[in-house]
């Protein structure tokens, strides 16, 4: 974690800093006067964000021994990060077929795709669970519930 | 090619064919409007004043036409943001949109990136207006805008609950006329607006009617609409005592530009009959919301004429 | 009282229980599927209650309400996925103690801690809605900031192993909170010109997100050692392991009453939330506690405290709502709209025009809390079960409700957007260690903090010397400054033992399993 630590303070750090001096005045403007002013809060925080990252970023360098970075394993595993190519793919997919198709599509395909990005093969379950999701959701809000949602 | 070869005489029918069909799904479509549900937006979220009434309202016109209207909530940006969608939306009636009409007469001189304009849309109808007025706790020494203000100048620093630019824009003129000190207090919500008079925190208050709940506790000083308020008729109207800033809401039932006037007089014609339902009456009622119709061009014109009245009082105010 | 009895014969017949048992039922599954909330149900529900009698509809709608702040925490406890952002700290020790078996325990105490903190804050409700929502009109917005920023200091506590993460954690809420219409002087922030920015960010979808999704992700990453790790779990063999010990219920007993407390002090104020009671009882308990560090291993006072509180907010959030006609929360003003549309008009007068309704509704709820009992009890050897279904079957059908829940929220895709963002920064976040804790806590208390104290600074007339007005708000402002006092006292005494400032992060129970056993 000591690596991650070091990393995360100087990538926050250098995010907060972008925020303050521009981000923060691109967005926000001057508000009238008498009144606290919008970019206050703001700043604070970022501020508050930067600072803290660098205290972080030191703390952590300066503690740093051989072992503790080189022996550690990564924070987040190569398996977890593929994970969150799958599925934010997939995501994109599914939004892609909400907004040129129809949500129907969208929605198995979202539950389909998970299966066989998490491994399921079998064919029974790719097609049923997908099919009994749409149902019972289509079930629980035009049935019981009697709205539309969409 | 002239029209008797036979390659010209296939292309002509089949052109007649064509526009004949074309024609009559058109009439078709007109004539047996509405034959599938249809999807009624509200800008605001459930459960507030609006959204009750167009509830109520959906339950009337889907009597009337005979089939379901869906009352679907997509809040955001005051209602601008269903709004937009609205414009998207086919004009073939089947996606209207129940709102409040500052929506398009003083949301776009309002904020920035809002900028309809009263042709961007239809309008089928207007039913109820909101009884926006000053509020204050009952046993307040000031009964119009007058006497405040006398009040106002020996109890320098008081403080005024605004929820919304046109509630600054209000208290900011009268301030102005007459070199008033006050201090105007942000607030997020009616029910905070409620919180704060009950609690004492505020002297005064801009409300959109809901005061008229606490009749009790609280009283209205001022109607900041053109006419008196039917719940306070000794009230007097803002124009009365001098301030020619009185802007009317009242909610409207849009559908998207270019929709056929027959659909929209058919939805009219379904509106007009909330007047008379006694479930949307009762609703009214309980919210002392006061029901008056307008039909498509008494709706229309209502909207081009407050569009130019409140831009004239928005732009003036905030010149100065 | 003797309303109250004619409220019970009126209620206790077999259609209204029925309609107020679908109600609780309806709330439970919907509390218990990550992404679909309360928020939506008693929305979407409404318009059926227009066929019903006042009576039925209302205890069906606030069934709903209570029903959902109990379920929240079984996927909570079963799946780390809260069903409910109140019922994120339950996750915290309720998750580890199902991964070590204990699911059945850790859902028992999350029931009996919901259905009492519900009973107490309904009794609460009926005996003192009136007087109690006097008082509550004397917390103006000067007294209000006070109050936050003294409830503030029981984040210290949340903050998990590094006090400087959890700290730029909860700067980034507060930051977050921040996007949108500046409420007193209507300049956009950070909204880069789409108005669907203009409300700001939403709680749900943002939570489902961060909570929710990330979670189910990173289970995704680790799915052979996680399956590997639930078929050595001997669910259930042990008794020890599916019931409460007799020590557990004595130190859970005053855990569950201070929640109860805490959550229904912070149900009447305004605008609060069940998220911020569940979070301030699991610092409180956590900070009174002789062993705070273990909390986030499998702590069973942390279930207790985190549901207690949670249920205690959505009765006593309908105290403003009955006795002033106020709605204090988004339940609450979904409830006045069928309030209405059923013939009461919520306020002073209700008691004095419709008492019969009003014991009608009384008597409704109490039914509500037992029938909760007993649904949340017939249901637990099932819940318990799903721990048994391979993830790879799960994991689909969370991603869907929580993309179908987070729509709810604005009827548009805009929500989804909101939500795969944060999912990506509750990943990092979840995997670098940074506290969503006190991220959610910055998130929800920030803007209330920054809105009273403009509106502070309007009443007093821009000078501190009217604050002698506020003498609660002293009260408060004398008390924050002496806890704060007192806490660094406190951790200077502590640190003066050798320790290091910041510590490597030991991964919770559960995750260092994974660390181990994952794949490279």
């Amino acid at each position: 974690m000591r690596r991650a630590n070091i990393i995360s303070g100087i990538v926050l750090a250098c995010f907060g800093l972008v925020m303050i001096f521009a981000i923060i005045p691109w967005q926000i403007e001057a508000g009238p006067k008498g009144m606290m002013s919008p970019s206050l809060v703001p700043t604070m925080m970022m501020v508050l964000i930067t600072g803290l990252s660098v205290l972080l970023t030191v703390i952590n360098w300066r503690a740093r021994t051989k072992e503790s970075i080189e022996d550690t394993p990564n924070p987040v595993s190569r398996a977890e990060l593929a994970a969150l190519v799958k599925v934010g793919a997939l995501f994109a997919l599914a939004l892609g077929l909400y907004l040129w198709i129809s949500p129907l599509f969208a929605g198995i395909a979202l539950v389909a795709g998970a299966l066989l990005i998490l491994g399921e093969r079998r064919p029974l379950v790719l097609v049923l669970m997908p099919a009994g999701f749409m149902l019972a959701i289509w079930f629980l809000f035009y049935k019981v519930l009697g709205t539309a949602i969409l | 090619m002239s029209i008797f070869t036979r390659r010209g005489f296939l292309g002509a029918s089949i052109a007649l064919a064509i526009s004949a069909t074309a024609l009559s799904t058109a009439a078709l479509a007109a004539d047996d409007y509405p034959n599938k549900p249809i999807t009624m937006l509200v800008g605001y979220g459930a459960g507030g004043q609006t959204d009750l009434i167009a509830r109520a309202a959906a339950q009337v016109m889907s009597e009337q036409v005979g089939v379901p209207i869906n009352v679907v909530n997509k809040p955001g940006a005051g209602g601008a943001v269903a709004a937009r969608e609205l414009q998207q939306a086919d004009p073939d009636g089947y996606t209207i949109m129940f709102h409040s009409n500052t929506v398009v007469n003083s949301a776009p001189f309002i904020m920035d990136r809002v900028d309809f304009k009263p042709d961007d849309f239809e309008y089928a109808g207007m039913i109820t207006a909101y009884q926006v007025g000053m509020a204050t706790q009952k046993d307040a020494p000031y009964n119009n805008i007058t006497e405040f203000v006398a009040w106002a100048k020996e109890n320098p620093g008081f403080s005024y609950g605004a929820l919304s630019p046109e509630a600054r824009l209000y208290m900011e003129e009268i301030a102005k006329k007459n070199d008033l000190d006050v201090n105007i207090v942000p607030l997020q919500s009616g029910s905070e607006m409620i919180n704060a008079l009950l609690g004492k925190q505020v002297v005064l208050a801009f409300s959109g009617g809901i005061h008229y709940r606490y009749t009790d506790e609280l009283k209205s000083i001022s109607a900041l609409t053109s006419f008196r308020h039917p719940s306070a008729p000794d009230v007097p109207t803002i124009e009365e005592e001098g301030y020619p800033i009185a802007m009317d809401s009242r909610t409207v039932v849009m559908l998207p530009k270019d929709t056929p006037r027959a659909i929209l007089d058919t939805l009219s014609e379904a509106l007009s009959a909330a007047q008379t339902a006694e479930n949307f009456n009762k609703v009214a009622a309980a919210s002392d919301i006061p029901v008056m119709y307008l039909d498509v061009d008494a709706a229309t014109k209502e909207m081009n004429d407050t569009y130019t009245k409140n831009k004239a009082i928005i732009e003036g105010a905030s010149a100065n | 009282m003797d309303y109250l009895i004619i409220g019970f014969q009126d209620v206790l017949n077999p259609v209204t229980l029925f309609w107020v048992a679908s109600g609780v039922t309806l709330g439970y599954i919907l509390g218990a599927l990550p992404g679909l909330g309360k928020a939506t149900g008693v929305a979407v529900a409404i318009p059926l209650t227009f066929y019903l009698t006042p009576v039925a509809a209302l205890g069906m709608l606030i069934g709903i309400a209570k029903g959902s702040a109990a379920g929240s925490a079984v996927s909570a406890i079963l799946l780390n996925t809260p069903g409910e952002p109140s019922s994120a700290p339950t996750a915290l020790d309720g998750y580890p103690l199902a991964r070590q078996g204990k699911a059945q325990k850790a859902l028992k105490m999350g029931l009996y801690a919901s259905v009492i903190g519900d009973f107490l804050s309904t009794i609460v409700l009926i005996g003192l809605a009136a007087p109690l929502a006097n008082y509550a009109l004397l917390i103006g917005p000067v007294e209000l900031c006070a109050i936050l920023l003294f409830s503030l200091t029981f984040i210290g506590g949340l903050s998990g192993k590094s006090m400087i993460k959890g700290l730029i954690a909860g700067a980034f809420g507060v930051f977050f909170a921040t996007i949108g219409l500046e409420t007193e002087t209507f300049v956009p922030r950070m909204t880069f010109g789409m108005l669907e920015l203009d409300d700001g960010l939403k709680l749900v979808p943002l939570a489902i997100g961060m909570l929710a999704v990330a979670e189910m992700i990173i289970q995704a990453g680790n799915l052979k050692a996680l399956d590997a790790e639930t078929a050595n779990i001997a669910d259930g063999s042990s008794k020890d392991d599916r019931e409460i010990s007799h020590s557990e219920w004595r130190r859970c007993i005053p855990v569950i009453l201070r929640g109860t407390v805490i959550g229904s002090l912070i149900g009447i104020l305004p605008g609060l939330g069940a998220s911020v009671g569940s979070f301030l009882s699991y610092g409180a308990t956590k900070r009174a506690s002789k062993t705070p560090e273990k909390f986030g291993t499998g702590m069973i006072e942390g279930v207790a405290a985190a549901e207690s509180a949670d249920n205690a907010v959505v009765p006593s959030s309908l105290i403003p709502l009955f006795a002033l006609g106020i709605p204090g929360s988004v339940i609450a003003a979904l409830l006045i709209a069928a309030f209405i549309l059923h013939g009461l008009t919520p306020g002073p007068l209700m008691f004095k025009q419709q008492p019969r309704l009003v014991a009608d509704v009384y008597a409704a709820m109490i039914c509500a809390s037992f029938i909760m009992l007993f649904i949340g009890y017939s249901g637990q050897r099932i819940f318990a079960m799903i721990i048994k279904v391979p993830l790879r079957l799960i994991i689909p059908g969370v991603l869907l409700l929580c993309t179908i829940g987070a729509y709810m929220e604005t009827g548009s895709v805009f929500s989804i957007y909101v939500m795969l963002g944060f999912t990506l920064i509750g990943f990092f976040a979840k995997k670098l260690d940074f506290s969503f804790v006190t991220f959610l806590i910055g998130f929800v208390i920030g803007p209330n903090i920054e809105l009273t104290f403009r509106q502070s600074l309007q009443l007093l007339d821009h000078r501190f010397s009217n604050l002698l007005h506020h003498p609660i708000a002293l009260v408060f402002i004398i008390l924050t400054v002496l806890t704060i006092w007192w806490l660094g006292w406190s951790s200077s005494v502590a640190n003066s033992t050798p320790k290091s400032v910041e510590p490597v992060a030991q991964p919770s129970a559960a995750n260092q399993d994974i660390h181990k056993k994952r794949e490279e």
